[in-house]
């Protein structure tokens, strides 16, 4: 009879445990990093930017109250601290515009990547500047750093408007595009019937010509957001009110396409109807 | 070989039976029974715990993705009282099919993404009093 050997069946345990016991991934960490889950990472960093924010407040009331060095240091680190969390959030703010530019398709190749440039440009900016964070000593020199922070803080304003603008405009000329088609469709399939000639096509040539006139309106108002959009300044006081603006001529011009497809939807109906 | 009631057998020289070595031997492996079974017994219980987490993050896992309730909408039918040659052209019928689809699409676009405006960030450090 075979020799019961313990050792062999520890060594078989060992294996096997390794086998059924290794981590496997879950549903969340095989799900790849698109827009979405970059802006949950930009809400989290958010999230840690407030509460770091708060600390950085009463650290700096408790330096500016008592003046000792204990409170000088704490408030160093606090502000340090929320200078990072501060970097950290722009950072994650731009990766989500990215991805988000990423996933629109009525932007043309040339628009897009000028403005990934741009934003590829902007985020190691901000991660340089956490990264001298840590070499600050004194208050003083964290001031001066939030200084070139805000400064350049100015640009990525502009940046992330005019990104969102694009994101805004593209979705805009798909449905554009789309109507655009669905009228040099319907003009041919017109084009026909009146030369047959067994339905007068009068009337649905006029919710045509109406269509058409909405879209050109619809195009004015689409050009008259992106120029409002390119003519922000670094030095604008107030740029959400410049880009509410821009997104305002975008919402009209949207408009203006419903009722262009509301007269496609007559034109059909005018053809289903006898004269 | 030991014979009953031989005379010349010497029970003084008789070899001694190593009963401690058996003893001992004896207790060496039972440690390492206790501890194969301990192992054994702690392989399984993590099996089961695993099996069951599956289980249950299986259930936990929404299996569709939340969706925003539909707004209900009125659709009026069109009623074509007296139809064209063209009311049931099939070319006519599948663009009136895409002109609704993109209608829905219209309606539905979001032209705000107010999610996506800039953080609003606090980069002035002061540390003077008011």
């Amino acid at each position: 009879m075979k020799k019961f050997c313990p050792n062999k069946i520890i060594i078989v345990l060992f294996l096997l445990s390794f086998f059924f016991l290794s981590p496997q991934k879950s549903h969340s960490e095989e799900k790849i990093f698109d827009a979405d889950k970059a802006f949950q990472d930009y809400l989290y960093n958010t999230n840690l930017y407030r509460e770091s924010h708060s600390e950085y407040i009463v650290a700096r009331e408790s330096y500016l109250k008592y003046q000792t060095l204990t409170s000088k240091n704490a408030a160093l680190e606090k502000t340090r601290t929320m200078l990072k969390n501060q970097d950290e959030v722009v950072k994650t703010y731009l990766t989500t515009l990215r991805l988000k530019l990423a996933e629109v398709s009525g932007i043309t190749n040339y628009g897009q990547n000028v403005l990934y440039l741009r934003v590829d440009d902007e985020i190691p900016w901000f991660k340089k500047h956490q990264e001298s964070l840590n070499s600050a000593g004194t208050l003083e020199d964290l001031i001066s750093l939030g200084e070139d922070g805000k400064e350049q803080y100015q640009e990525t304003e502009i940046l992330a408007y005019q990104t969102l603008g694009a994101i805004l405009t593209s979705k805009q000329s798909v449905l554009y595009e789309e109507i655009t088609q669905r009228i040099k469709e319907l003009k041919e399939k017109i084009g026909e019937i009146r030369a047959k000639g067994d339905k007068n096509t009068s009337l649905a040539e006029r919710w045509l010509l109406e269509a058409e006139n909405r879209l050109t309106r619809s195009q004015e108002k689409q050009f008259n957001s992106q120029q409002l959009l390119a003519q922000m300044k670094t030095n604008d006081f107030n740029k959400n009110e410049s880009y509410n603006k821009a997104q305002f001529a975008i919402e009209e011009s949207h408009q203006y396409l419903k009722e262009a497809n509301s007269y496609l939807k007559e034109v059909i109906r005018e053809l289903k109807n006898a004269d | 070989m030991l014979i009953e009631n031989n005379p010349d057998q010497n029970f003084e020289n008789f070899p001694e039976i190593k009963e401690e070595k058996f003893v001992k031997e004896k207790m060496a492996k039972k440690p390492l029974f206790i501890f194969v079974f301990i192992f054994a017994f702690v392989l399984i219980a993590f099996l089961g715990l695993a099996i069951f987490m599956s289980f249950n993050q299986k259930n936990l896992t929404p299996k569709t993705e939340n969706q925003p309730t539909p707004t209900p909408t009125i659709e009026i039918k069109e009623e074509i009282t007296s139809p064209s040659p063209y009311a049931t052209d099939a070319a006519i019928l599948k663009k009136e099919e895409e002109i609704k689809d993109l209608d829905k699409r219209l309606q539905e676009t979001d032209l705000k993404e107010n999610k996506l405006n800039p953080p609003t960030l606090d980069w002035e450090i002061k540390f003077e009093k008011n």
